[in-house]
């Protein structure tokens, strides 16, 4: 049953690993980071990102059809970002309590494996909190 | 840190200029500069100010509580996440060497993720409220310890800098704190924008007497989490704060006339400047 730190460096073992931080949305605050950040700041980083989760994650335009009773929240499981040089993946953590908190792990791309990382990330996602 | 660099002949040299990097990492004085001392002191003990308290470990936070925040126990047991009475027995066993958050996670009830999640997330929260401005400085009793127990102690520097963000944060989405405290109510905005899942639970809680902090207890939510839906919602026209203030006297009739020296009433334009200014100097 791993905390906060165990499962950032259980994330930092995915192949390309450069760094990764568990966020949380609403206020921007860093819950815990493990490696580098991207631009060398974890805390500018992760205000960033959280604007952008928040955004994905407000948007109905990508939240699946719903069905009636249906209050799944967020309603998104991952956000993916690539560039020249690197992927970016966010992942949502489900919670039974409430709260807004993604994962986010900064990849190499070289050897970023953008499928192994999804689903490792989903994994460490429900682990985090479900023990 | 002040840097000199070379000018061109003739002229005197540049005047030494504060260097804005490492400016803007310093921490500004005056949030608590009584915490700052404790911190270098590796101070244990409980600090309590006026809109909370701190509790300190060896110069970090351990812990934190507001009567406007909601406590870890709600924010643990508001969805199940935890029976009520699992929380009872953990703080009800727990000891000097066996803190609660100890005995929850060796009796397996939580996971350690959850625990940690919500007591960052009420640490945080509570913080934002205990250090606001206050007018009254604050009190530190050495030596005494939390029955929670260490769960992730947050450095204090880290606290300050997260609440300083907070405050900025706020007051970009909409910067009048009228909605923070007062009683809350619909508005009804001629056009009114998409809401958000989040958002809409603040909404349906909305009845003219609920607080914020209401709302966030209700929600099983941290305040500050439920201020930022409540300023936005505020920008948007969506929801408006009762006035806290008594009540305005009955219009003066001609039967009882105001007597001289009055004051006048608060709806006059001239009292309501006053009062905007004097709300924002209390924000700076």
């Amino acid at each position: 049953m791993p905390g906060i730190d165990e499962c950032l460096l259980e994330a930092m073992q995915l192949p390309g690993a450069r760094g990764a931080a568990l966020v949380d949305w609403t206020s921007g605050l860093t819950l815990g980071t493990v490696g580098e950040s991207p631009g060398g700041d974890a805390e500018a980083s992760a205000a960033e990102a959280a604007e952008l989760a928040r955004l994905a994650a407000e948007h109905r335009v990508f939240a699946p059809a719903r069905e009636p009773g249906d209050e799944t929240e967020p309603p998104l499981e991952d956000l993916i970002l690539s560039n020249r040089d690197s992927y970016h993946v966010l992942r949502f953590v489900w919670t039974s309590f409430d709260s807004s908190v993604f994962l986010h792990v900064w990849l190499g791309r070289e050897e970023g494996n953008l499928a192994l990382a999804r689903i490792r990330l989903g994994e460490l996602a429900g682990r985090l909190v479900l023990g | 840190m002040t840097a000199l660099h070379a000018t061109p002949a003739g002229l005197p040299p540049r005047l030494p200029v504060r260097d804005r990097s490492t400016a803007a990492e310093r921490v500004p004085r005056g949030l608590s500069p009584m915490l700052s001392r404790l911190a270098a002191e590796r101070a244990t003990g409980v600090l309590l100010r006026e809109r909370g308290t701190l509790y300190l470990a060896d110069g970090q936070i351990v812990h934190a509580e507001s009567p406007a925040a909601p406590g870890l126990d709600v924010l643990l047991t508001a969805h199940g996440t935890l029976s009520a009475d699992a929380w009872m027995d953990a703080v009800n066993q727990a000891d000097e060497r066996h803190g609660a958050a100890r005995l929850l996670l060796d009796s397996g009830r939580i996971a350690p993720g959850t625990l940690e999640l919500c007591h960052l997330g009420a640490l945080y929260d509570a913080a934002y409220f205990a250090l606001a401005p206050s007018s009254t400085p604050g009190r530190f009793r050495y030596g005494t310890g939390h029955w929670l127990g260490p769960v992730r102690p947050v450095p204090v520097t880290s606290l300050e800098r997260e609440t300083l963000r907070r405050r900025v944060l706020l007051d970009r989405i909409w910067p009048d704190h009228a909605a923070d405290s007062a009683p809350l109510a619909r508005a009804d905005p001629p056009r009114p924008p998409t809401l958000t899942g989040r958002q809409q639970a603040v909404l349906a809680l909305l009845d003219g007497v609920r607080t914020a902090p209401d709302i966030a207890r209700a929600l099983g939510r941290p305040t500050f989490h439920t201020l930022v839906d409540i300023r936005r919602l505020a920008a948007a026209g969506v929801l408006s704060p009762r006035p806290q203030e008594p009540a305005p006297p009955p219009l003066p009739t001609r039967s009882a006339p105001r007597p001289p020296g009055e004051r006048p009433a608060p709806n006059d334009p001239d009292v309501a400047l006053l009062k905007r200014v004097r709300d924002a100097l209390e924000a700076l």
